[in-house]
């Protein structure tokens, strides 16, 4: 300890207990995961022979199609659609902008696959919409299958790419633009030369992160994709089928979708890193002078995907409130829907409240030092700390799921079968979020403050509580609250990983869809649709009142 | 301070530095942006560590104390006032860490408030003051511990022009009246030589020359230290009709021949440049082998001179400077 020099020794301990929990609850269970696929069913010897058998099998290789098919066409429908969006919203006099950045960002926060099983139960085999067209006649194609998982990915996805690039459209500056057209440069030529070298990196992350959101998706393909194979729910269905010891071919699915998500990761990074054009926009852009037909049409544009968005999740809110008979939708209003919910059958309402809390908490806790860490050093540690605590966003919710099963069903650390196993795994997939989000707060304060704290007296461990803390804790709540109302609606690793008791509202979901309980479905979605907009309306409310931002 | 060393990569940002700073003394270390001023700085604060060297207060040795337990106080470019706390908060911050009992917290947050003029403002925030203010704030602060020595780095950069003359006489003023050691850092030449009692002028981690403002100002050691202080003539000795290497001559010790004192030496020369600046005038005369020389006369209402005017020139002898 002597040799280490007194201010390297607050961050040299943050990083080894961050490294240290993120090497038992996330390189222990990859590490395992990695192991299942290289070991025989018996897990006795080392092979290759599970790759091989995978690999061989038509449906598993249709598998990888499929799943990178489907990415590839939400990414590029979505970039498509967004990029004219973000202009529009940054450029042009749309009506009602604030209100559609706000609207705009509600999908980030509601589940996605609340949208898709609302679009099965409006055009689904026997939905709403689909039986009222059948009585006069009409039909249409299926909402199964690629398609729909598409649509819904596009629905759900876009502001992904929509935020950063109205950003980044509002990030270029006005002398910027009057210097190139002083120039003589024409507008199209300003837009190529100009404005597109500023916008590209903030729309090609954007792509991306939904490429990877489209890979590790387990809910949506499993509402809408019926018997065509995709990876996420490939995996989960041979781990819960698996009978041997050693969860092989689980482990060998596991292994190839992080392979693919951690290559469009390295890509990201790659890419993005060596083109960074940071502007200070001094002046953002004024909007542009159109017409009334254009100010028309942009407005329209906008406003349509916006509620178009919407309108699955306020569908299932309604539908939540009519009386249901098994599947079958009766047209009265009831409260039925929510009766075992909040009453009976409560366990999973109070659990869902309970995990995300217990687990919003404890992400903060590890994120916010790590990110305090990776944000002031300029160094190995904090490199290798930034690079471990990213990964858990290349890794599906199902996969990890998997490596915690066979990490911790036996042994000093048994953790299968009781609640702490769920929550353990919300913050790990959790932290790089809280991660991201403390270190750019605390990139925005100055390292002076610190030291001027120290210099007064106050060690760093107690400079980082009473001056970083208080500072960070705007950043800090939002970042906790995100992290409630997305654990609040996690599906994949819940659905691995709870068991008796310890059910969710997203497990209530999905078990009604295989039963067909169309009622309990839609009240469980439109309590978590509650769940996930009241905390975050509250914590806008909080932020503003109190100038935390 | 003996030795002290420290490197970033190939960069020797502080170079074998040896130095003694008097008790009460106001100490500057001046020097070119990168020469390792705020480096040497922190090494004393402790916020960077020395590679060799050693760093004492009297007898104790303080370069391996961790930097909370140094008692410096440090006075920050970008003032460093914490934005979440009250002016006073900011004052008493030090004394809470130091778990001073509130009545005597209370009043020696006033006594440091009022010295910097600020005793109306202790309830304030932060972002309700202005640049000078909170400078003053974190200069209250800095005090207000009593610590044995007060760092500044570059206090002022962030001020107007104006705002910083008065700062500097305030700053030296208070140092003055409470007798405590200040070891200041500017790049800022005038800024040096109004407030220092000594100066240690840096060059690439190395230390130039250490003296009185006036010492080095007048007797410059090297070319560097002649031509940082302040405006000069390097000329060859030969161009004056001397023996010896390279000269420093101040444009001041340069004088018109007509108002100079018999015994000094005349040169004869053109005005190639003439630049009125109300107070003094600067000329640009051009001798005979060619080399230009710069003067700095005061404003004579009666003095007629123009461009490529012939004038000749009289020199101080006593202030010629040999480098080596
Ligand atoms: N943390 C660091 N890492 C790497 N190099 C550094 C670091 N801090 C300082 N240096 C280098 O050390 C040298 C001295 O820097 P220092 O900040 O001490 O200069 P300075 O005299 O205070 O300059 P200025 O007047 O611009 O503030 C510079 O070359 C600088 O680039
Ligand atoms: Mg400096």
């Amino acid at each position: 300890m002597l040799a280490i020099p007194h201010q390297q020794r607050l961050p040299i301990a943050i990083a080894a207990l961050g490294l240290l929990f993120l090497a038992l609850f996330l390189l222990y269970p990859l590490f395992n995961v990695f192991g299942a696929s290289f070991l025989d069913s018996e897990g006795g010897a080392l092979t290759l022979g599970n790759y091989a058998k995978m690999l061989g099998r038509p449906f598993y290789r249709q598998a990888i199609i499929n799943t990178l098919g489907i990415g590839i066409a939400a990414t590029l429908i979505t970039t498509l659609i967004s990029v004219p969006f973000a202009f529009a919203l940054a450029r042009l006099p749309v009506v009602g902008r604030a209100a559609i950045l706000a609207l705009a960002s509600l999908p980030l926060i509601l589940p996605s696959f609340v949208s898709a099983y609302a679009l099965v139960l409006l055009f689904g085999r026997s939905g709403v919409v689909t039986q009222w067209l059948q009585s006069m006649g009409l039909g249409f194609g299926s909402i199964y299958g690629a398609g729909g998982i598409v649509v819904v990915y596009v629905l759900t996805l876009y502001p992904y790419v929509l935020l950063p690039t109205v950003a980044a459209f509002k990030a270029v500056d006005v002398s910027m633009e009057e210097a190139a057209q002083n120039l003589g440069s024409s507008p199209l030529r300003t837009v190529r030369t100009v404005i597109l070298p500023i916008v590209l990196p903030a729309i090609l992350a954007g792509a991306l992160l939904v490429f990877i959101e489209t890979l590790e998706n387990f809910g949506v393909p499993f509402v809408l994709a019926e018997d065509m194979p995709i990876f996420a729910v490939e995996a989960f269905k041979l781990f819960i089928g698996e009978t041997s010891p050693n969860p092989s071919s689980a482990g060998v699915l596991g292994v190839l979708l992080i392979l693919m998500t951690a290559a469009v990761l390295v890509v990201q990074r790659h890419f993005l890193a060596s083109r960074r054009f940071a502007t200070n926009a001094r002046r953002t852009p004024p909007l542009l002078n159109v017409g009334r037909g254009v100010q028309a049409a942009s407005s329209l544009y906008c406003w349509a995907i916006v509620i178009l968005a919407l309108v699955p999740f306020f569908a299932i809110v309604v539908l939540s409130f009519m009386e249901f008979r098994g599947p079958v939708l009766h047209g009265h209003f009831s409260l039925d829907n929510f009766a075992p919910l909040l009453g009976r059958a409560s366990r999973p309402f109070f659990n869902t409240l309970i995990f995300a809390t217990a687990a919003a908490a404890c992400a903060t806790l590890v994120g916010v030092p790590i990110g305090y860490v990776v944000a002031r050093q300029r160094n190995g540690m904090a490199t290798l700390l930034d690079v471990v605590a990213t990964l858990p966003f290349a890794v599906a919710g199902t996969v990890l799921a998997i490596g915690f099963i066979v990490s911790f069903n036996s042994g000093p650390l048994m953790l299968t079968g009781g609640p702490l196993i769920l929550v353990l795994a919300y913050t790990v997939r959790k932290v790089p979020f809280t991660v991201r989000s403390a270190s750019a707060i605390v990139h925005q304060i100055d390292g002076s403050l610190e030291e001027a704290s120290i210099s007064l007296g106050r060690p760093p461990l107690q400079t980082f509580l009473r001056i970083v803390v208080p500072l960070m804790l705007g950043g800090i709540l939002s970042g906790a609250v995100l992290t409630w109302v997305t654990v609040a609606s996690e599906l994949s690793a819940t659905i691995v990983l709870y068991s008796g008791p310890w059910s969710t509202l997203t497990v209530v979901m999905f078990q009604s869809l295989e039963s067909g309980g169309a009622g309990v479905a839609t009240a469980a979605a439109s309590i978590l649709i509650l769940v996930s907009i009241v905390p975050i309306a509250l914590l806008y409310r909080l932020v503003r009142r109190y100038g935390l931002d | 301070m003996a030795g002290a060393s420290r490197s970033f990569g190939p960069v020797r940002a502080v170079d074998r530095i040896d130095l003694t700073v008097g008790d009460g003394e106001f100490f500057t270390l001046l020097g070119p942006s990168g020469c390792g001023k705020t480096t040497l700085l922190r090494m004393i604060a402790g916020f960077c560590d020395l590679d060799s060297g050693e760093i004492r207060f009297g007898e104790k040795r303080i370069d391996r104390l961790p930097a909370h337990v140094r008692d410096i106080g440090m006075v920050f470019q970008n003032y460093a006032v914490f934005p979440n706390l009250s002016v006073a908060d900011n004052v008493a911050y030090g004394l809470r860490a130091r778990k001073t009992p509130a009545g005597e917290l209370a009043k020696r947050v006033e006594e440091a408030l009022a010295l910097v003029r600020l005793a109306e403002y202790g309830k304030r925030k932060p972002h309700q003051l202005s640049g000078g203010q909170l400078q003053r704030v974190a200069i209250a602060r800095a005090l207000v511990i009593r610590p044995q020595v007060l760092l500044f780095d570059e206090p002022l950069s962030n001020l107007d022009a104006r705002l910083r003359v008065s700062m500097r006489a305030e700053i030296r003023e208070l140092q003055k009246s409470l007798g405590i050691t200040a070891i200041y850092v500017t790049h800022d030449q005038e800024e040096a030589m109004s407030v220092s009692d000594r100066i240690a002028l840096m060059n690439a981690g190395r230390l130039e020359q250490v003296g009185a403002p006036a010492d080095i100002y007048r007797h410059p050691a090297s070319r560097f230290a002649a031509e940082f202080m302040g405006t000069t003539n390097l000329v060859e000795a030969r161009a004056l009709g001397r023996e010896g290497g390279l000269l420093s001559l101040r444009p001041e010790a340069l004088r018109l021949s007509e108002e100079a004192p018999e015994a000094w030496p005349r040169l004869a020369g053109n005005v190639v440049d003439l630049e009125m600046l109300g107070p003094i005038t600067r000329l640009g005369v051009r001798l005979g082998d060619g080399t230009i020389l710069n003067v700095a006369i005061l404003d004579a209402p009666e003095r007629r001179l123009n461009q490529a005017d012939k004038v000749t020139l009289a020199y101080d002898p006593a202030r010629l400077t040999v480098l080596r």
